[in-house]
């Protein structure tokens, strides 16, 4: 940028569009979040943190709460699973096999199906077939294969950027192939999964059309894994539609972007972590 | 062959952009045609199914019956809003826009339109003067028992019609209330535009019985009658009367009467239409706002 | 000591196969996700006419007759989603290469975790921001009502950002940096050797950018439904400033309400989304497996 002057006017214009073209992408953001917050932040009163949910205080707080249960149930479904097959793609598949290509490509489709064809999916086979009924367990289910690939690949990722030498180091002290991985593979690992386990959260925290058919709407703190019961985003989109609540919807939204931003802040100091 | 599948789908984007383009589209509005000088209506409609749109269609003469044969004449222009919200802000920000909501939804970000002269208020809908009004139905299976029953006898109290009251027309009332203190879960599902009411009459309710739980679920009407039916839920909620074919294994009771509201953006000069004009308006007859 | 080694041996192998099972799940979710749509849509599909289905021009579905025929909504998602690559390709790759070749350092630490915080913003909180502050920007700027094919591109166009800018960064980082220093040694300015080697040679990746960027835009759902009108009309790219309702938009909308064959015939709107998803992830892969030749 110091010799501005000096380029020749094609370069300059090259220069200045992408400073433009990222300076609009970020403009976009602050924009988008000074709205959210100018509107929600003179409703984010304490009564909306009430225990219960009534017509009259309008609590986003039994919504928190099932946000935070779907957000454990479906991890604890995904993450295992996630993190178990990408162990086997990395520490136990032969390199090259048929099943390692087949379950690469699976993984990228599950990425990159909608989430509404993932709530259709939930409703036919979870709430009908299986007759759970709209609850925390059919919207859980739903989402723990919607984040699986995510946890998958991130896994992957940090399990082949664990150098081989450790391996070896654990095999030559005559450790086996189990305790190399649960011992020496996976710690070294944690940081990169951890990281990819909290960019699932800040997906199950963000969705709603996976979530409209298969946890419902209740405003309640659900008691069983059978009740129905909607988060955060749901909360905010039911308010929103009878159209008598927008400015709580508001107050929701604030509350769903500090979270996000929380998730982001959490998984950027752990990617950190990983590069030292 | 990689490349081939990358052409393959280029072509079927390029191939579904043409023919989008050579087939007319099916209908027009009159935009910019014979009346000269106002602006074009931004029609606002509920989606397909919606029970206030359900009732509304049908009040204003846009629901077309022949025989067998039932058409819904609202313009497909019309823009699909689906939440009572979504019409409200559409019309709050569009000066040219027109829309209807439940009377319950009404704020001040929009102006109500008088219907055949009469606004839509509560003793307006009551005596019969504001004529776009239709049934909040409660339907359930075979007979009633405890906590159903108990706040079935509730709504229909003097204190449960209190409430009522509030929102809209009341039903007559069978005096003051006295729980039986049932135990016991009772669950309810229908109609979004019923549900704020059903809140509120739930958490009167639940004060005077606390040993009751109940659920409230806010689908839609036919959602609520399918579940009251296949038992999924012990009462369903409908804002619209009920289909013969849901009547044969309900029974159902009007616990409210709630009007719909035609708003218009609040820079809109109007007042008041006649019933015929809003019919022609959204069945889009006519597509632009006379000057007055 | 023998059978201590046994059971560890035992322990491996049930590992193994716990392993094993585990890498298979994301085939049977697919596996699963393909029978049950299929199942559910498809039998709808024949009932009213494959072709009449997706080739018709009438979506009535509470008629009696009713009828049920999404070419609109067809159209309408490819009308959306191309908008969204117009608007959001270019300045997403604009910003990569501003991220990669072009930013100050310090910058750079700043913009980073905002186009994150981009990608995490909820889609409902993007439908919001849509609908009160895009659609009446739209109807004072450029006519119409606002709710549009324009306003719904502008705003996918806005939600895919995040994705294009992160793939189309990595491929550009991932450039050998010989070929930039090679331009520059020839004479080449900087912005030159970003724009006219360094680009070019991340082809491939930038490719995959627009990909996934395309299977975002059509399968966004919450955000479209609130600011494009919905109405189920075939338009054309002309009529730009007038509504439009895409096949995700179709499904949500009635979705709540539909019964009977209205709501198969919506299932089957989802197997059509679920079938251009997978032609769009297939492409996906083909570049993704020549970029990693």
């Amino acid at each position: 940028m110091k010799q501005l002057s000096k380029k020749k006017p094609f370069d300059l214009f090259l220069c200045v569009f992408t400073w433009l073209c990222a300076g609009t992408t970020f403009l976009v953001l602050v924009f988008i979040i000074s709205h959210i917050i100018t509107r929600g932040l003179p409703y984010l009163k304490p009564s909306i943190f009430a225990l219960k949910y009534n017509s009259e205080n309008v609590s986003l707080f039994p919504a928190l709460i099932s946000t935070f249960i779907l957000v454990v149930l479906s991890l604890l479904i995904a993450v295992p699973i996630g993190v178990f097959s990408a162990i086997y793609l990395v520490e136990y598949a032969k390199r090259g096999s048929r099943l390692v290509k087949v379950v690469r490509v699976t993984a990228e489709t599950l990425s990159g199906i909608p989430s509404i064809v993932y709530g259709l999916f939930g409703m036919l086979f979870f709430v009908i077939r299986l007759e759970w009924g709209m609850s925390i367990l059919s919207g859980a289910f739903t989402l723990s294969i919607m984040i699986l690939p995510l946890i998958m690949r991130t896994t992957e990722e940090s399990l082949k950027a664990v150098p081989d030498s450790y391996r070896e180091g654990a095999f030559g002290l005559g450790a086996g192939k189990l305790r190399t991985v649960f011992y020496i593979v996976l710690p070294s690992a944690s940081p990169g999964i951890l990281a990819g386990i909290i960019l699932s959260v800040g997906r199950i925290v963000g969705e709603t059309a996976a979530l409209l058919y298969t946890a419902g709407s209740i405003a309640r703190i659900p008691t069983t894994p059978m009740a129905s019961a909607r988060t955060l985003a749901i909360h905010m989109y039911a308010l929103s539609s009878e159209g008598l609540y927008t400015g709580q919807a508001y107050a929701t939204a604030v509350v769903l972007l500090a979270m996000v931003i929380g998730i982001n802040l959490l998984s950027e100091y752990l990617a950190n972590k990983i590069v030292k | 062959m990689k490349k081939s599948l990358t052409l393959l789908l280029a072509a079927i984007f390029l191939g579904a952009i043409i023919a989008g383009c050579a087939s007319n589209p099916t209908t027009g509005t009159g935009g910019g045609g014979d009346n000269t000088g106002g602006n074009d209506i931004t029609v606002i409609s509920r989606e397909d199914g919606s029970g206030t749109r359900g009732a509304f269609i049908e009040l204003m003469g846009i629901q077309v019956k022949e025989g067998d044969v039932t058409k819904d004449m609202t313009t497909k222009e019309a823009i699909i809003a689906d939440g009572t919200d979504i019409v409200l802000t559409s019309v709050a920000n569009d000066a040219n826009a027109i829309g209807y909501i439940s009377t319950g939804s009404l704020n001040d970000t929009v102006k109500a339109l008088q219907i055949e002269g009469a606004a839509p208020t509560i003793e307006n809908i009551k005596n019969g003067a504001y004529p776009i009004a239709r049934p909040f139905k409660i339907a359930y299976k075979g007979e009633l028992e405890g906590v159903a029953a108990d706040f079935v006898a509730f709504i229909f109290s003097k204190d449960g019609q209190d409430i009522v009251a509030k929102s809209c027309v009341t039903m007559q009332d069978t005096g003051p209330f006295e729980s039986q203190r049932p135990e016991g879960k009772l669950v309810i599902n229908g109609s979004s535009s019923v549900f704020p009411l059903m809140e509120k009459l739930v958490e009167a309710y639940l004060k005077i019985n606390e040993v009751a739980d109940i659920e409230v679920h806010m689908t839609d009407s036919s959602a609520g009658m399918a579940a009251a039916i296949n038992g999924t839920c012990d009462i369903g909620m409908a804002s619209r009367d009920l289909k013969e074919s849901e009547l044969e294994q309900l029974t159902d009771e009007s616990i409210a009467i709630d009007g719909i509201a035609v708003i218009v953006n609040k820079e809109n000069p109007a007042t008041g239409m006649t019933k015929e004009e809003v019919r022609a308006i959204f069945t889009g007859e006519v597509s632009i706002w006379s000057v007055e | 000591m023998t059978t201590s080694t046994n059971s560890g041996k035992h322990r491996e192998q049930i590992m193994h196969i716990v392993f094993t099972l585990s890498a298979l799940t994301a085939i049977v979710a697919v596996g699963l996700i393909c029978v049950f749509l299929f199942a559910g849509g498809v039998p709808a599909m024949l009932e009213i006419g494959v072709l009449k289905f997706l080739l018709g021009k009438d979506w009535s579905p509470t008629d009696t007759p009713a009828s049920f025929e999404i070419f609109p909504m067809i159209i309408a998602s490819i009308y959306v989603t191309t908008g969204a690559i117009l608007f959001g390709v270019p300045i997403g790759i604009f910003t990569a290469a501003f991220m990669a070749k072009i930013c100050p350092k310090r910058l750079y630490a700043f913009l980073k975790p905002t186009i994150s915080l981009l990608a995490g913003i909820p889609s409902v909180v993007y439908g919001f921001f849509g609908m009160v502050v895009l659609v009446p920007l739209v109807r004072t700027w450029f006519g119409g009502n606002g709710s549009s094919m324009l306003t719904a591109s502008l705003l996918l166009g806005i939600m895919i950002l995040p994705t294009v800018i992160g793939i189309a960064e990595t491929s550009l980082r991932a450039v050998p940096e010989e070929l930039y220093e090679g331009a520059v040694a020839l004479g080449a300015s900087h912005e030159r050797a970003v724009f006219f080697i360094v680009i070019p040679a991340a082809k491939s990746g930038v490719m995959a950018a627009v990909v996934l960027g395309i299977g975002r835009a059509i399968g966004e759902t919450m955000a479209v439904k609130m600011v494009a009108g919905n109405q189920a009309l075939l338009r054309m790219p002309k009529e730009f400033l007038k509504g439009l309702r895409t096949l995700t938009a179709n499904v949500v909308i009635e979705m709540g309400y539909a019964e009977g064959l209205h709501r198969d015939a919506l299932v089957a709107t989802g197997v059509v989304l679920f079938v251009f998803i997978l032609l769009i992830n297939l492409v996906f892969s083909l570049l993704n497996r020549r970029s990693a030749l």
